[in-house]
C-alpha cells in the first residue's frame, strides 16, 4: 500500500512543487544550516572548479548582455576580456604570448586605448573555443557579437552628438515618391 | 534548451520568459496546481515551446544575494505533463537549469539553487538532479550545478 502511494507522489513530484518555508523562523534556521554546510563544501572546491564556475558566469553574463540594448558608458567588450584573461592566467603577458601578440597591444585593448583588430578578435575566438570545450557550450562568435553590440549601442545612444552635424552633409538628390 | 515529446521522441526548442500580467487569468489551479496570482510580487517565469503560446511549466524564484542563493518557491508542470502519461519530458529540469543559470550568472563559484519539497518527494530531486539535503532544504551547488546547466544546454 505504502509503495503505491509513494509511486504516485514521485510521479507527481514535478506537478505542484510547493517549496515555501512555513515561517520566518523555519527559513532562518534552514538558511543557517544550509550556509554552514555550504561553507564547509566550498572549502573543498578545487582551483579548477572555481575557474570553471567563473568562466560559466562570464559566458552567461555575455549572453545576458546581448539580449537587450544597453546604453551606458561601460566598456563591455574590454571588461569581459579582462575577466576572461584574469580568470585563466596569473599574468596577462602569458595570455598575450599564447595568442602571439605583444603584452603592450593586449594592455591597450584591455584599457581601451586601442580598438581590437579583427585578427585579435579571431585569435580570442579560437582561444576561447579551446578553453570552453570541456566547460560548457560556448559560441565563439559571442566575442564578435559583444564587440558590435557595444558599438551599436554606443552609436545609437550618442545620436544627439553626431547626427545634427552629419545631417547637414546628407542630401537626397533623388527623392523617393 | 529543449523538451522531448514523449510520443515521438522529437525535440522541441523552448523558451523560458517572465510571466506577463495578462497571463495570470489563464493560469487555472486545475491545470497549474497553484493560484499563481499570489506570486505576482516575485520573479515568475513560464516555459513554452518556441513559437507556441501554450504554457507547459511555471516557476517562481526568490534571489537571496546575501546567501548567494536562488530559492525555488513554487514549480509546476501543466497537468498533462505530469506522471507517466506526460506529453513532454524535461520541463521541470529545464526550469531548474534556468534557475541554476541565474545563480551562476550572479554568484559564480558561490552559486546555489535550493528548494524545500515535502519529504516524500525529496528523493526524486536528489536522484534526478543530484541535489544534496541539509535539514529540510535541498540544494545544488558547484560543481554539480555546472553539470546541470551543461546537460540541459547541450541535450
Amino acid at each position: 500500500m505504502n509503495s503505491n502511494k509513494d509511486n504516485v507522489l514521485i510521479e507527481d513530484a514535478e506537478y505542484g512543487l510547493d517549496s515555501l518555508y512555513n515561517s520566518d523562523k523555519e527559513y532562518e534556521s534552514e538558511a543557517t544550516l544550509l550556509m554552514e554546510a555550504r561553507l564547509k563544501r566550498m572549502k573543498n572546491l578545487s582551483k579548477d572548479q572555481i575557474i570553471r564556475a567563473k568562466l560559466m558566469q562570464l559566458k552567461l553574463r555575455m549572453e545576458e548582455y546581448l539580449k537587450e540594448p544597453i546604453y551606458d558608458n561601460q566598456n563591455h567588450f574590454s571588461d569581459f576580456l579582462k575577466v576572461y584573461v584574469d580568470t585563466i592566467y596569473s599574468t596577462r603577458s602569458m595570455f598575450a604570448k599564447d595568442i602571439n601578440i605583444t603584452p603592450i597591444r593586449l594592455s591597450q585593448v584591455i584599457n581601451n586605448h586601442r580598438e581590437p583588430k579583427e585578427e585579435f578578435i579571431m585569435k580570442l575566438m579560437i582561444h576561447s573555443d579551446k578553453v570552453y570545450q570541456n566547460i560548457c557550450d560556448f559560441q565563439m562568435e559571442t566575442w564578435y557579437q559583444v564587440y558590435f553590440h557595444e558599438k551599436i549601442c554606443d552609436t545609437m545612444s550618442s545620436q544627439d552628438k553626431w547626427k545634427p552635424k552629419l545631417a547637414k552633409d546628407i542630401k537626397l538628390s533623388e527623392s523617393l515618391k | 534548451m529543449h523538451v522531448i515529446e514523449t510520443s515521438s521522441g522529437s525535440k522541441h526548442q523552448i523558451e523560458i520568459i517572465p510571466l506577463e500580467d495578462g497571463d495570470y487569468k489563464s493560469l487555472t489551479k486545475t491545470r497549474y496546481f497553484f493560484d499563481w496570482k499570489t506570486e505576482q510580487g516575485y520573479e515568475v517565469y513560464k516555459l513554452r515551446i518556441a513559437g507556441s503560446f501554450d504554457v507547459l511549466g511555471i516557476i517562481s524564484l526568490e534571489r537571496i544575494p546575501q546567501e548567494w542563493r536562488v530559492h525555488i518557491r513554487l514549480l509546476t508542470v501543466s497537468i498533462e505533463n505530469k506522471g507517466e502519461g506526460k506529453q513532454y519530458d524535461m520541463i521541470a529540469g529545464n526550469m531548474i537549469a534556468f534557475a541554476a543559470k541565474i545563480a551562476v550568472r550572479e554568484y559564480a563559484e558561490y552559486a546555489c539553487v535550493s528548494l524545500k519539497p515535502k519529504s516524500q518527494i525529496a528523493q526524486h530531486y536528489i536522484d534526478r538532479y543530484q541535489m544534496r539535503i541539509t535539514g529540510m532544504t535541498l540544494s545544488i551547488e558547484v560543481p554539480e550545478i555546472l553539470d546541470l546547466i551543461k546537460s540541459y544546454d547541450n541535450e
